[in-house]
């Protein structure tokens, strides 16, 4: 029979019949190579892990790939996986009465014990609803009995899990290695006993990074703000501190080949956690704090292994600034052992213009000749750099581009931000001057091919950052910005991409929300909206529709400046990060006074303090605080 | 031998499955390029900064179909013994690919695509058929005196391409098709064309690619 896989299961062979009928069906099928499939009835606990966007993107989250095999490890767990349908399949489907089901046994994800939904960005936000409603699970927990799945939701979003808190059972906070097992195992320890959900949140709220929202009372003000979140049980602790991980485990290697194309196909390997460089915005650098790094020769090791086990021809080495790796020389060298032996294209993101060296750009120079440069000076002025705490100076940056230029790079790509706290349309302009006199240097050094590419983002305030109480620019001051950068930058001969300024402020309100956001939430996806990280597909019209809804005004979450002594909705979750160094850490901002890299001398962000034993008990763990 | 001598091109039959089935020709060449690279062997590969392995499809699969007789040809850099290339290929196969023949072929042959003749495929439905109402399509179809279709913009007649259709009875019972296309270069059948002839969209049957034929002998 040509028909017919896997056996005795009714849905799959409803999901045969109608592939056919959908654009790039193989994102629907599985069976790629490393695919971990167990037989159902053998395991004692089905994890399904979500990434709430489709397979083509989804796939190569190295989140979701380190838990499943984390969890897969364990004899008795099976985790498999579940992406949101594209549009034409979501329509298919719920035509067809299909439920969505996961890509390993195809089994619908009501089926499973625990669902686990990856949220690093909140554009996501509305997909995670549509896929709970697309597995026939009611989207408020409240709706939720002990026959459904337990609903889990992590990643960088959820360290403001308040806007996304009443559709989620238990939040994971931080990192998930340990934490993911502990889940399983408190979930496993309860089934035996037969008590109700209620017992089962409590046990997951001591599990140390688990937040269970239902178990905090939101208490707010006249005016609107948070007047306080109370823990309403003894096991629900205040606050909630993420987890980290003592020493980062070692790496993935066995990563999934997808059978259709998806956009990231390579060996991703983590060479450090965490970053000590302090700038104001960064929302990961503050929240993946303590730095730690990876032994140099596990990095060499996984990403042998990791070719071997794929067959891919790309490696990449991933941090939040790989030029601050403690021996960035040895590891270049190393990684030109590894491009003469296996022929790849290797890729080295995120470096930092402070730590550039004569010396670097020679050993890169062996492995990746040619092709672009990315440099992220994020503001156009030495004033505004230093109000962000990124205190390059114009002349450190020539000079790296002059020596990227001259080392044979032909294209420059340059990142800048606007609407930062402080910004003034001058700090904009110099951001068009910057980017012409970069380009001159460029001609100078290599003519007429010099290319430079000027990618500009819009600023949201997030929270855990120095500049959590700041507002988010008004949609006027950002056109106003952008059409300045468009106008200065034209006939320049520079290529310029911006971000659509209403998914920016879709960003900043729900990125800044307190609970009540979650109507919003609900509201805008009743209302269609889908795929909000998706240019084509995102409309601002649903979201403000659903704050009229709700009653909540939009601009009370983004426009406002939020006082330093305000509640903020946040603040019941600890990113290790004191709020009091954050907020000398603004204060110093609106001084104009920058905090130098904490590697040298430590300036108590509270990582220590909250961590230290964690630290002190695994003196290999490649901490590089002082 | 210098190193021109030692080249050696090597013939692989292998099948396509269901986890396949929505892997497009280019797609395939991906994973067939990752097997390789996984299998350890001596594949030879074009040279400059971004080196890919080489190797030759005999002819595209359309989406959706699976097949138990595909062929590639790649080539090595030196001579190994069969049992080592196939234990190579083997190890490195992911799920639904399964290698079925492997011989070494002349350096000096015509490449796969332009050897390719015909194709030959089996058709299930989904939904049971009744056996005469299928013959009766068939026939009705076979005695036009052309199939005008268009392709691409391009007008053209499918009938002198179908070299063979019939019904078969399958294992299951049910009444299935035997599909015989001409696939030479400029003059290709395809299935689901010939069954939208007969009435059937493609989320009516599955059909799966039986054997290649291809124009010297059965190579």
């Amino acid at each position: 029979m040509i028909v017919n896989q896997p056996s005795n299961n009714n849905l799959w062979r409803q999901v045969e019949r109608i592939l056919p009928a959908v654009t790039k069906p193989g994102r629907y099928v599985g069976g790629e190579l490393n695919q971990v499939i167990k037989s159902w009835d053998s395991v004692r606990t089905h994890v399904a892990l979500v990434f709430p966007d489709i397979y083509d993107l989804g796939q190569s989250n190295l989140g979701i790939a380190i838990l499943y095999d984390i969890l897969n490890k364990r004899e008795d767990i099976a985790a498999e996986r579940a992406f949101s349908p594209w549009t034409d399949m979501e329509s298919t489907m719920r035509k067809a009465g299909i439920p969505l089901y996961s890509l390993e046994n195809k089994r619908a994800l009501a089926d499973f014990d625990i669902i686990g939904v990856s949220l690093p960005y909140e554009t996501l936000y509305t997909n995670f609803l549509n896929i709970l409603d697309l597995s026939g699970i009611p989207i408020f927990s409240r709706n939720r009995k002990e026959s459904h799945p337990l609903i889990i939701a992590g990643g960088q979003a959820v360290y403001n899990p308040e806007p996304v808190a009443p559709f989620v059972d238990a939040f994971l906070i931080g990192e998930g290695e340990e934490a993911a097992l502990e889940i399983v195992d408190a979930y496993q320890t309860w089934q035996k006993t037969g008590a109700d959900q209620h017992e089962l949140l409590t046990h997951l709220a001591m599990i140390p990074g688990v937040y269970v929202p239902s178990l905090y009372f939101v208490k707010y003000n006249q005016d609107g703000t948070v007047n306080q979140v109370t823990p309403i049980h003894p096991s629900a602790s205040y606050p909630v501190n993420k987890r980290i991980m003592a020493e980062l485990p070692p790496p993935l290697t066995q990563f999934l080949v997808p059978n259709v194309e998806t956009v990231q196909e390579r060996v991703n390997v983590e060479i450090m956690r965490g970053c000590t460089r302090g700038c104001r915005f960064c929302h990961a650098g503050m929240v993946n704090r303590p730095i730690r790094e990876r032994p140099i020769d596990e990095v060499l090791t996984a990403l042998r292994a990791g070719l071997s086990q794929t067959g891919y021809d790309e490696v990449s080495l991933l941090s939040l600034s790989s030029s601050d790796y403690s021996h960035i020389i040895p590891l270049i060298e190393g990684l030109r052992t590894l491009l003469v032996d296996h022929q790849v294209n290797i890729s080295l993101p995120s470096l930092r213009i402070e730590s550039f060296s004569d010396a670097l750009m020679d050993e890169l120079q062996t492995i990746s000749p040619g092709g672009g440069f990315t440099l992220a000076p994020e503001a156009g002025t030495e004033r505004l750099r230093s109000i962000i705490n990124k205190p390059i100076s114009d002349e450190l940056l020539m000079e790296t581009v002059r020596s990227i230029y001259r080392h044979g790079w032909k294209t420059i790509k340059l990142y800048f931000m606007i609407g930062h706290p402080q910004e003034t349309l001058a700090d904009v302009q110099a951001i068009v001057d910057l980017s012409k006199a970069v380009l001159q240097e460029g001609r100078r050094a290599v003519g007429g091919r010099a290319r430079l590419h000027v990618g500009v983002s819009t600023f949201i305030p997030k929270p855990h950052t120095p500049f959590q109480w700041v507002a988010f620019d008004d949609p006027e001051g950002i056109e106003e910005k952008l059409s300045l950068l468009h106008d200065g930058l034209r006939g320049a001969k520079i290529k310029m991409t911006w971000n659509d300024p209403d998914a920016s402020l879709l960003e900043a309100w729900l990125s800044r929300g307190d609970r009540r956001i979650s109507e919003v939430i609900y509201n805008a996806w009743q209302n269609g909206a889908r795929f909000d990280a998706w240019s084509e597909h995102f409309n601002g019209d649903h979201w403000r529709l659903a704050f009229q809804q709700s009653g909540l005004d939009p601009d009370f979450f983004s426009k406002r400046t939020r006082s330093l002594d305000e509640t903020l909705p946040w603040d019941h979750i600890n990113s290790g990060v004191r709020k009091d160094f954050l907020k000398q850490d603004f204060q110093w901002s609106q001084q104009g006074k920058a905090r130098p890299d904490c590697r040298q001398h430590c300036y108590a962000c509270g990582i220590l303090s909250t961590y230290n034993k964690l630290r002190l008990a695994a003196p290999n763990g490649g901490w590089k605080c002082p | 031998m210098n190193q021109q001598e030692q080249i050696t091109r090597i013939r692989v039959g292998y099948s396509k499955g269901h986890s396949l089935r929505f892997t497009g020709h280019l797609d395939m060449q991906r994973i067939w390029e990752r097997l390789l690279r996984r299998s350890g062997l001596p594949v030879r590969y074009s040279q400059g900064f971004h080196p890919r392995a080489r190797l030759n499809l005999a002819s595209a699969l359309p989406l959706g179909f699976v097949s138990e007789s595909e062929l590639l040809d790649f080539w090595m850099d030196k001579p190994l013994p069969l049992k080592e290339i196939r234990s190579g290929l083997d190890s490195a196969a992911p799920p639904d690919l399964e290698i079925k023949s492997i011989r070494v072929v002349d350096l000096r042959e015509e490449s796969l695509q332009s050897l390719m003749s015909a194709s030959e495929f089996e058709v299930e439905f989904f939904d049971p058929q009744d056996p005469e109402t299928l013959r009766e399509k068939i026939k009705s179809l076979l005695n036009q005196e052309a199939i005008i279709r268009t392709r691409r913009k391009k007008t053209y007649d499918l009938l002198p391409l179908i070299l063979n259709l019939d019904t078969f009875t399958q294992d299951s019972g049910e009444i299935g098709l035997k599909i015989c296309l001409k696939a030479e270069p400029g003059a290709t059948g395809r299935p689901d064309e010939v069954l939208n002839e007969l009435g059937y969209t493609n989320t009516a049957y599955i059909v799966k690619r039986t054997q290649l034929i291809l124009s010297t002998s059965n190579r």
